[in-house]
């Protein structure tokens, strides 16, 4: 008995587990249990359990948000906006703040991969460069590069190398871009990027453009957003009105949700500006052409063909007189069309009739060097990069920061077409599954681990250049590279003059930034001072950049909109593949606190789901928790179905970003995609997938299962705060938003 | 009770470290029954660095290799290159078996794995700089007896022993005390009592 512990007599007691209860409340570790260690040499800065804050970008999204990453113990542990940043201005979201679970993802590919018979086998990098550069000795244009959105100097080096390889093929693609609103705006405003000044506005009319949750520069937009809503100084509140098929974030916040038909926004633009132009000073706005255009968007008509009545027509229309300057924006719902961008004209015009421009829709700077000039992307890329395979006449091609065989349309039939090409290089942080269908998969820095420089597509102050610059040692240091360090190799074996005298990616850009430091504001003279201001500061603000100008011609616009669509009797529902912004296009549905983050409207967490109008659900028979198969003519999928009132009940939706076949363990199996089962249809002027144009039929299967969510958990009852009137909530139809009225 | 009306009369800086102890043991054991069952026991270290020599013989302020103490929430182990900072240039001991050993880790750049003696669970934050600051700088007590407190007589050890037991109703049992504000001011004041001072 002298040999048994106290815990192992209890343990044979029986009583282990409440004895482990009792000693564990409020005693401390056992002494001797773990281990501590200290730094052999400790680093400048470094005093164990005190902070350090280093600057650098966000890459997340293409908003670009200047970050400060606080480093304890020569580990990143929380990232927060930088305060010098123009476009955080010391904020920060949730999809940035979840930037660290990329970094100390599980699943991160830890080494170079070949594939040997079919299966992918670790390999040495020295081979796997090599064997790079064997394959595109001779490629010439049988090369391309596919790449997400890119600026800065990593996009100078990719563009670099496609040249040097004798290729033209750098195709930049991007799900959710927004090129009809470009093309449109240059249309319009003879800019294709302008500003929008949301906090001077003193209303907001917004056509699907989610700026507080996933539009162009949402960190910027949300502190934008409150400034608007504050009164103060003589400024009343601003109303936000929100007309799309399917409610958004941004929506959700509005003082005015509108169900519109889908597609139908443009009409319901031109209605207001048919009746704006009977007032003579906005008539005095457009050439009389304009008006003789929109004379046939009468209020019939757009009753009609939007869904939206005449009463409340009226009121949008009173509101838009009654409150300058105001602000009309054009967002995806209103684009993903056949006539997208001239559903995005007809609503900029808008701005132009009611005096807007140059109040609240400004012009930017140019950004003085195009070389480094953000490359939005678009869907069009994806399809010639497509059509190039198909036809065979890509024989080498590298992937980066895009994942289309998840992403691409199951009608482009991408995988099968990948396999006409003999060599497919996948530089990624995960196997996703592009990289699952590449012959070498070579894994890459984390965004905190690495180098860079970027330019945001959306500057709201000047131009700033934005540093990245790593935040911690790397965590596989055999195994990840830099992207820019990989293609400095590869550029030193073709043009060992020209790239030779960078030892690596930090030198390049080192020498870069000092190189042309006259260009920005307060650069120190000693080029050593200057580096270092610019690392501390983790931006660059361009001295004196141009000015860009505005230049309308509203008489040039084609104002003439497509009747309807016929409605189709097999498959009378339209899907809007919403966007979600913890996943965006899917990349980041590896990572668990987005995951488990309840989507902002459903309060739903984790898998996919179908929203549908009660009153569709009726018709269909289909209740909430049902498996319901989604059919449209390119494809079936299956989703539980949420019944959810903010939809025009013709409209179904589900997100976009999980239905992962691969990727990690967090993504692998989680959900469906949506994307697969989109119909064929193309913007006309831009010939952009139109994202929002495919139809659907549903069917009901046996199948029920409980949705997992946030609210209210008795079937059946909408039911919120689980019964307890937490907060005390009143209907909306019980709230006079317009007193006014 | 005895220890409270002997605290309270006295405060804190009036006591060695010994009696201290001794006075907060009983209790402490009373408070958290089982929980002492470790303190005091001796843990095999990689190497058995004699602070008996160090902070005892030589009289080397705890802070000058514990030099995170003041600044930081941790003390932190101090790196292998302060270490090797003295010992490169002590010759008459380079040839003894602990040393060899630390030269060994040094040329290895291999940190010493240490046993954790001292472990709090991950839901305190216990702030080494507040109580060095106070108790150090401001009170002026002897810096061996300021960290003997929570560590007991470590200029008397070889390897660290655990000998309080660190338990929450131990440390609230000086928090409950009144201690001077600073060496000079008759004033005193008690340590914190909020729960999130220590729980973030």
């Amino acid at each position: 008995m002298n040999d048994i512990d106290r815990r192992k007599l209890l343990k044979l007691l029986g009583w282990s587990s409440a004895s482990l209860a009792v000693a564990g409340c409020g005693n401390p570790p056992e002494s001797g249990t773990g281990t501590a260690e200290a730094y052999s040499e400790p680093g400048d800065f470094n005093v164990p359990g005190v902070g350090v804050y280093y600057a650098s970008t966000c890459t997340l999204c293409e908003a670009g948000c200047g970050i400060k990453g606080r480093v304890r113990e020569g580990r990143i542990l929380k990232l927060e906006g930088s305060p010098e940043c123009a476009i955080s201005k010391g904020r920060l979201c949730g999809l940035g703040q979840a930037s660290v679970q990329h970094h100390y993802n599980p699943d991160r590919l830890k080494e170079p991969l070949l594939r040997v018979n079919g299966n992918l086998q670790p390999v040495t990098w020295d081979k796997a460069l090599s064997l790079i550069a064997e394959k595109t000795k001779d490629a010439g244009d049988k090369f391309a590069f596919l790449t997400g959105p890119l600026s800065g100097h990593l996009k100078v080096l990719v563009q670099n190398y496609v040249e040097v390889l004798g290729s033209k093929n750098h195709f930049v693609y991007d799900l959710l871009a927004n090129k009809a609103n470009q093309l449109a705006a240059e249309k319009v405003y003879g800019i294709s990027n302008p500003q929008v000044q949301i906090a001077k506005a003193k209303l907001i009319l917004s056509f699907g453009a989610d700026f507080l949750n996933c539009w162009e520069s949402p960190v910027h937009f949300s502190a934008e957003y409150a400034q608007f809503r504050k009164a103060n100084e003589g400024k009343a509140r601003g109303v936000l009105i929100q007309a799309e098929p399917k409610m958004t974030l941004t929506g959700a916040n509005a003082d005015r949700w509108i169900a519109i038909k889908a597609g139908s926004e443009g009409v319901f633009a031109l209605g207001l500006v048919n009746a704006l132009l009977e007032d003579a000073h906005h008539a005095k706005n457009v050439p009389a052409s304009v008006a003789e255009a929109v004379r046939k968007y009468d209020k019939a008509r757009v009753d009609r063909e939007t869904g939206v009545s005449e009463e409340v027509f009226g009121r949008v229309l009173a509101q838009l007189r009654e409150r300058s300057p105001s602000l009309v924006l054009s967002g995806p719902s209103a684009e993903g069309h056949i006539h997208g961008a001239q559903n995005a004209a007809a609503i900029m015009l808008l701005n132009v009739v009611l005096g807007n421009v140059g109040k609240t829709i400004t012009a930017p700077a140019k950004i003085p060097f195009p070389q480094m000039a953000p490359a939005a992307g678009d869907t069009s890329a994806l399809i010639a990069f497509n059509q190039a395979l198909s036809q065979g006449r890509l024989q080498t091609v590298f992937f980066h920061g895009a994942n289309p065989v998840f992403t691409a349309p199951g009608f482009m039939k991408v995988r099968e077409n990948l396999k006409k090409a003999a060599f497919k290089v996948a530089f990624a942080h995960y196997r996703d599954e592009t990289a699952e269908e590449a012959d070498l998969v070579l894994p890459l820095d984390s965004a905190l681990e690495d180098w860079g420089t970027h330019v945001a597509a959306y500057q709201p102050d000047g131009v700033q250049i934005h540093m990245q610059q790593p935040l911690m040692e790397r965590l596989y240091p055999q195994g990840t590279r830099s992207l820019g360090d990989v293609l400095l190799t590869l550029l030193k074996q073709r043009r060992p003059d020209e790239y030779n005298p960078f030892p690596d990616y930090y030198a390049y850009l080192k020498s870069a930034a000092i190189k042309n430091k006259a260009a920005f504001k307060d650069a120190a003279a000693d080029d050593e001072e200057f580096w270092y201001q610019t690392l501390s500061h983790g931006v660059l603000n361009v001295a004196k950049p141009e000015p860009q100008r505005i230049a309308l011609n509203p008489g040039a616009l084609d104002l003439d909109l497509p009747k309807p669509a016929e409605e189709d009797l097999h498959y009378p529902l339209r899907l809007v593949p919403s966007v979600r912004a913890n996943f965006r296009d899917g990349r980041h549905a590896n990572l668990p606190w987005l995951q488990e983050t309840p989507d902002p409207l459903t309060t739903i967490v984790w898998g996919s789901w179908l929203e549908i109008h009660p009153k569709t659900a009726g018709r269909w028979g289909i209740a909430e928790g049902d498996i319901v198969e989604v059919i449209s003519k390119s494809g079936t999928i299956k989703a539980q179905a949420y019944l959810f009132p903010g939809l025009e009940p013709n409209t179904v939706a589900i997100p976009i970003g999980n239905g992962h076949e691969a990727m990690g363990r967090y993504a692998k199996d989680v959900g469906v995609n949506p994307l697969k089962i989109l119909d064929p249809v193309f913007e006309k002027s831009t010939g952009e997938l139109a994202l929002h144009a495919t139809r659907v039929k549903l069917r009901r299967t046996e199948d029920n299962r409980t949705v997992v969510k946030d609210e209210g958990w008795r079937p059946g009852v909408v039911n919120t705060q689980m019964n307890r009137k937490i907060v005390a909530t009143l209907a909306a139809d019980k709230i006079k938003l317009f007193p006014e009225e | 009770m005895l220890r409270f009306a002997l605290r309270g009369r006295k405060g804190l800086g009036a006591h060695k470290s010994r009696p201290l102890l001794g006075g907060l043991m009983l209790p402490a054991i009373l408070a958290a029954g089982i929980s002492l069952a470790a303190a005091g026991s001796k843990i095999e270290q990689p190497i058995e660095f004699p602070h008996d020599v160090h902070a005892g013989k030589m009289g080397i302020n705890c802070m000058y290799c514990h030099t995170y103490a003041r600044r930081s929430a941790v003390s932190g182990l101090p790196p292998l290159q302060k270490c090797i900072g003295c010992h490169e240039h002590i010759d008459s001991v380079k040839d003894k078996p602990r040393i060899k050993k630390l030269f060994e880790y040094w040329e290895a750049k291999r940190p010493i794995p240490w046993k954790k003696i001292h472990s709090l669970p991950d839901f305190v934050r216990f702030d080494h700089e507040r109580h060095i600051q106070r108790f150090y700088f401001q009170q002026g007590q002897p810096v061996q007896e300021v960290c003997a407190h929570c560590h007991g007589d470590v200029k008397t050890m070889t390897v660290a022993e655990k000998v309080t037991p660190l338990t929450m109703g131990w440390c609230v049992s000086c928090h409950e005390q009144d201690h001077p504000e600073n060496a000079v001011s008759a004033k005193t004041a008690n340590g914190p009592n909020d729960c999130s001072y220590c729980h973030k």
